[in-house]
């Protein structure tokens, strides 16, 4: 390091803020190139003979998708039943038990399927992009990609993107299902409402909207999984402990950008 | 392979006052260099010459501050992106860690450059693969994972990688570094292997003399972003420079320092010069 | 890169002329896999053939071994001292049958 810090310590503090900010603005600024590369080599990269490899993408969904099926399953489904007891609970206040459907029916499918989901991912796929992508940078496979003439985005980022943008919303149809049939089994075993009741008013409820609003959040956080993790990866200096503080930053960002864009994303949808 | 031959060498890389800077420090102070045809170039120079960024520049890794470079009679500043690719093609890597696809196996990863860029049918490169695999001398280990070979065994399934498109250019950063002397020098038979039977241009960047003086057409000795000088390996034995000869004989560096500047090293707080006196 | 097969009584003479490199050499695998398949003995004339890399070389591989599995042979002849260097670095010039000429090679395989 060249630069100088300055010797107070109040200039010190703002001039470390602001290099924070500048290298946090900066991050930003690798993301959204990192987009763009990424729409281009998917659609220019067949003409220079740089295909995505349709096999790499698969091997992607089956890693980030459908290995994470039973721990997603498990979670959306505590997730769920927590919804039915918490939500009857409140409701025996009123003597308006029976009035659980609605409360589960929005939450299971507006927010808390999506929101576990991305979470989940990011701290299951997200740190693994950006572990494998920091391990290949510090031993030289990403410059021997780039010397073969195998351009690194097209090859390993943008495969990882679609099976994200595709399995993350998926995963999310599915816990959306998951979540709704555990809800419904409590409900049913505590109030004795029967499973088809349950489901005739979930049907009644769920408008195609908030299916979309689920979804639409699910395809957004599968976007900042991935570029958060690509980011980080790429950005690794020094050796295994870069590529673990790397790892564990882009679990914490990718976890915030989350919560924050669905908080910004509900605040949106429902103007 | 003497340098004198006639008609006059064909040059495959040629650079041209290179200059480049990591940050605000300039690593190369103007370095002009020519590899030949069929010739081993080997690079030689202490930690912090440049040399690693020298070869880095000569793969194409780097963004040069100025200055030429031509591959392959191309100046690589004109090409677009197919052709830099189509030129990227011509060129393979060992590097010094190997730098295996750890996902693939060995085979997979031979053969990598062959699926990526060729349509061949998948039985010809199976065989590519296998040859190269026994080229250096690892036949039979195609279906063995990186993490399961020796750091020797990783170098040599590299050196296969690297040749597996049987590229003009040959760079090998550091063949010798980390392996015992048998090793080392077995990796050494196998560059010239290929020079002789491939007529490959292969450049070398080592710190290891032994092996320079073994394998070397000519030798280029960079200092602190200089080019100190190019020659055959008898001109740099014989050199009468007195900088040639301390890295040669691992003289230590003369001690005469700028005292600002070391007490800036030390302390990390700059000495304003006018203010001081 | 330009064929010429040539009926003999021994079997085919297939002669290629130019440069087998990555782009012609499926080609040349095509031919000679064709006349394996015909169930002939086969002399490769490399005579015309300039400069030969490893996936035409795979490619007489290939051709070799399949020729064998038939009961056919495969010789080559007039291997250029290059392509011989690329052959002995995979240790091949073992394996294929090397002629000095044409003739040679029909006698080989006759």
């Amino acid at each position: 390091m060249s630069e100088t810090s300055p010797a107070n310590p109040f200039v010190r503090f703002f001039d470390r803020v602001g290099r924070a900010t500048v290298s946090g603005v900066e991050e930003i600024g690798h993301g959204g190139v990192l987009i763009g590369e990424c729409f281009y080599w998917l659609f220019y990269g067949p003409r220079v003979k740089q295909p995505v490899r349709l096999g790499s993408v698969f091997h992607q969904m089956m890693e980030i998708g459908i290995h994470a099926i039973p721990i997603i399953g498990l979670l959306v489904a505590a997730i769920g039943a927590m919804l039915a007891i918490q939500g009857i609970h409140t409701l025996r206040i009123f003597g308006a038990e029976s009035r659980v459907t609605i409360g589960i029916a929005f939450s299971v499918v507006r927010e808390f399927a999506p929101l576990i989901i991305g979470i989940l991912i990011a701290g299951r796929s997200g740190s693994a992009l950006a572990a494998r992508i920091g391990t290949m940078k510090i031993n030289q496979e990403i410059d021997a990609l780039k010397v073969m003439g195998v351009n690194p985005v097209r090859f390993l980022v943008v495969p990882s993107l679609i099976a994200m943008v595709i399995m993350v919303p998926a995963l999310t149809v599915f816990g959306d299902i998951v979540g709704l049939v555990a809800a419904g089994l409590y409900v049913n075993a505590d109030l004795g409402i029967s499973m088809a009741a349950f489901f005739h008013d979930i049907v009644d409820i769920l408008t195609v909207d908030d299916i979309l609003h689920g979804l639409g959040k699910s395809v957004l956080f599968a976007i900042l999984i991935a570029v958060i993790g690509v980011v980080n990866g790429a950005g690794v200096v020094g050796g295994a402990d870069g590529v673990g503080k790397a790892t564990t930053r882009s679990v914490v960002q990718a976890i915030s950008a989350i919560v924050i864009t669905d908080m910004l994303f509900a605040f949106v949808a429902t103007r | 392979m003497s340098p004198e031959t006639n008609p006059p060498p064909v040059t495959v890389i040629e650079v041209e006052n290179l200059v480049t800077h990591y940050g605000d420090r300039e690593i190369l102070k103007g370095v002009t260099l020519d590899v030949r045809e069929g010739e081993i170039m080997v690079i030689m120079g202490g930690s912090g010459s440049g040399k690693s960024t020298l070869l880095r520049h000569l793969m194409a890794l780097e963004t040069k501050t100025s200055g030429t470079m031509r591959i392959l009679g191309q100046d690589i500043d004109t090409l677009d992106q197919r052709q830099f690719f189509d030129l990227r093609k011509k060129m393979g890597v060992a590097f010094q860690g190997g730098a295996l696809f750890s996902s693939m196996t060995i085979g997979e990863n031979v053969m990598l450059p062959l699926y990526e860029h060729t349509d061949l049918d998948p039985m010809t490169m199976d065989i590519m693969t296998r040859m190269k695999l026994e080229v250096v001398e690892l036949g039979g280990f195609e279906d063995l994972m990186p993490s399961e070979l020796s750091g020797g065994m990783i170098k040599r399934a590299a050196f296969a990688r690297a040749i597996v498109m049987d590229p003009k250019i040959l760079f090998c950063d550091e063949p010798s570094a980390g392996l015992d002397p048998v090793v080392a020098s077995a990796l050494d038979d196998l560059i010239l292997l290929l020079r002789d039977a491939m007529q490959m241009s292969i450049v070398v960047v080592t710190h290891e003399l032994e092996s320079a003086f073994k394998i070397a057409d000519r030798i280029t000795i960079l200092d602190r972003g200089h080019i100190l000088m190019v020659g055959t390996v008898d001109e740099v034995r014989n050199s009468s420079n007195e900088r040639v000869y301390n890295l040669l004989n691992r003289v230590p560096e003369d001690d005469s320092m700028d005292m600002d500047e070391y007490l800036h090293r030390l302390t990390g707080v700059e000495v304003n010069k006018d203010a001081a006196l | 890169m330009k064929h010429e097969i040539r009926e003999e009584a021994a079997g085919v003479v297939v002669a290629f002329e130019g440069d087998v490199d990555l782009q012609t050499s499926p080609d040349a695998r095509k031919v000679l896999l064709d006349c394996v398949r015909q169930g002939k003995s086969i002399v490769v004339d490399l005579s015309k053939v300039g400069y030969i890399d490893s996936s035409g070389v795979a490619s007489l591989v290939e051709s070799f071994q399949s020729a064998r599995k038939g009961g056919r042979n495969l010789v080559l002849a007039s291997v250029s001292e290059g392509a011989l260097r690329v052959l002995k670095l995979a240790r091949l010039d073992k394996v294929f049958t090397i002629c000095d000429s044409v003739e040679d090679g029909l006698a080989a395989i006759g």
